[in-house]
């Protein structure tokens, strides 16, 4: 009895102890006083104090090359004297955002997708003025760059009656912060490239759009460059309808890009021509400072 | 540790005479920690100044068209209010940019503002790293550390702190708490709080970044719309938590002020005795 109490007490004890070396593990160390002579202090405190002057210095100089030229002469300073208009830092940050982005990437990775009850409203977002519909009913899809070597040139009965229509809900994420959930109807684009193989090798989609304008209403296509593995996604449509509707011409008739893994920037309207490419091709808004993969 | 403490005592035996010759500092900040500390201050600049730039592409607060100026963001509102109501200000160019102009790179800039906001963040990302490291290393995270007793010590700090204006105002002497730890409860709380706010900046900002590929990281801030929200007003507790720290580094003097450019202190005393309350 007395022997099952003891070891009982020195149960507890053991569990207290080990507690408290728990606790101790979490709680403050003393500070360990160090023995200087004065000057010694004196000297270390002059030392680490050009350091970091230096270091501000460096950081002021870098920072300051990146900042572009109109940020300085809004400060009323001369920005050839400030710095040069070198933005290497910049543009090797946005390189390694780009291969982050396409690491990242996965086929198999499906977006979220939404109920018609979550469905919000879409704005009209034509960078210039927005097309005149009378290209709609002469409209056609040239597709280059195929294996066969030809062009290939397509109307839009001809892409809805040998596709399968698939629907979708998902999320179009635009580059300046807003969004907004629509239900798309269209062809998978990876049909496309099963109907129409592209040349061996070809690692790039080149999508263009003829009809764009600028904000004075002048011609200004679009194009934008779409990796292969990104139209091969199972959720990269070419999309006909909006809201089980045709797309009007806002969104594009009759034939526009969605792919939700992608900036909206990249989910070009009214695609009038595809080339298929073994080179990366050009991209309008890369050519403007903004990112070239755009993956979200 | 025991020769030092035993200087110590010597020194303390022999009262306010001790030796001019000899100093006692303690190490107050590992190097990394400092290294860190300083990194953040440009990059937090170069990521709050950019990301307000980028907020203005779409504003988060915004209402229906304004009738008259055709304004639909607060943020030009306060611009044309400020310039209507500053004299100086009347005829400043564009009312609506003002505090674009003011608290950010500048409006219409997103495609810069947007590089830039990606090379500070990439940057900051490992600069926490850093930090991480110079806590570990250096054992600074156990004095960061939140404890019970801080349920009553932070009051106690804000108390004091919210009574000063008056006593000052009023030539009344007010005590400071002594904590005998190396921060006080306040300080830990803010602390440890901007640095899990760091991590959660990090976190949203990835969300709102990646809202597809990191899907799960979004939808655990309750979806990419209300990410961007999080991410704003992480960049606001950003700010709130700045102002103090600095009004307050420069009150509290040199010394510092310095123990995080070089490390050392020679104020230890305080922070000498071990604190076992948890």
């Amino acid at each position: 009895m007395s022997s099952k109490q003891n070891s009982a007490e020195l149960k507890s004890a053991r569990g207290s102890a080990l507690l408290k070396k728990f606790q101790g593990a979490f709680s403050e160390r003393p500070a360990e006083p160090i023995e200087v002579e004065p000057s010694m202090l004196r000297r270390w405190t002059r030392r680490d104090l050009l350091i970091f002057g230096a270091g501000a210095l460096g950081t002021l100089a870098v920072g300051g090359s990146q900042l572009p030229r109109e940020l300085f002469e809004r400060l009323g300073l001369d920005p050839v004297k400030v710095g040069s208009d070198d933005k290497w830092l910049l543009n090797k940050a946005l390189q390694l955002d780009d291969d982050v982005a396409t690491a990242l990437y996965s086929q198999h990775h499906l977006v979220p997708t939404y109920s018609k009850s979550q469905i919000t409203p879409l704005k009209n977002n034509y960078n210039g003025a927005t097309p005149d519909p009378a290209y709609i009913p002469e409209w056609r899809l040239t597709l280059d760059g195929l294996s066969a070597g030809l062009t290939v040139s397509l109307d839009i009965g001809t892409l809805l009656s040998h596709h399968q229509i698939h629907d979708q809900i998902t999320r179009l994420v635009c580059v300046e912060g807003w969004s907004a959930i629509a239900w798309w109807s269209g062809l998978r684009f990876d049909e496309l490239l099963h109907a129409y193989p592209p040349v061996s090798q070809a690692k790039w989609a080149h999508i263009e759009s003829s009809v764009n304008l600028d904000a004075d209403g002048n011609p200004d296509p679009y194009f934008v460059s779409i990796d292969l593995l990104t139209a091969q996604h199972p959720q990269t449509l070419l999309a006909t309808h909006l809201n089980g509707k045709p797309l009007t011409v806002e969104h594009g008739a009759p034939l526009r890009l969605l792919v939700p893994v992608k900036l909206g920037l990249k989910n070009i309207k009214a695609i009038t021509r595809i080339i298929y490419n073994k080179v990366e091709p050009p991209d309008y808004w890369a050519e403007r400072g903004y990112s070239r993969y755009d993956g979200i | 540790m025991s020769s030092s403490r035993k200087i110590q005592s010597e020194l303390m035996a022999r009262g306010a005479r001790a030796p001019r010759t000899r100093a006692l500092v303690v190490c107050r900040h590992q190097l990394l920690v400092r290294i860190s500390h300083w990194l953040t201050t440009p990059l937090l600049l170069g990521l709050i100044l950019s990301g307000i730039s980028i907020y203005w592409a779409s504003p988060v607060y915004q209402h229906n068209p304004d009738q008259q100026s055709g304004t639909f963001d607060y943020f030009a509102e306060a611009g044309i209010w400020i310039c209507a109501h500053i004299p100086w200000l009347h005829h400043y160019a564009s009312p609506a940019d003002w505090v674009y102009n003011h608290i950010s790179l500048g409006p219409f800039m997103l495609a810069f503002a947007l590089r830039f906001h990606w090379l500070c963040a990439y940057l900051l990302m490992l600069n926490g790293l850093l930090y991480l490291a110079g806590l570990i290393l250096g054992g600074g995270w156990r004095s960061l550390l939140p404890r019970l007793s801080d349920a009553r010590g932070v009051p106690q700090m804000a108390r004091y702190y919210l009574g000063l204006p008056y006593a000052m105002l009023a030539r009344r002497r007010q005590t400071h708490p002594v904590y005998r730890t190396k921060y006080n409860p306040l300080q830990r709380l803010a602390y440890f709080t901007v640095a899990v706010a760091g991590f959660l900046a990090v976190a949203t900002g990835w969300a709102i970044h990646k809202p597809a590929q990191l899907s799960w990281l979004a939808a655990s801030f309750g979806g990419f719309d209300k990410a961007r929200v999080w991410h704003f007003w992480l960049m606001c507790f950003f700010v709130v938590f700045v102002i103090p720290h600095v009004v307050l580094v420069i009150a509290d003097g040199w010394d510092t002020l310095r123990s995080m450019i070089t490390g050392w202190s020679t104020r230890f005393v305080r922070s000498e005795v071990t604190d076992h309350e948890l």
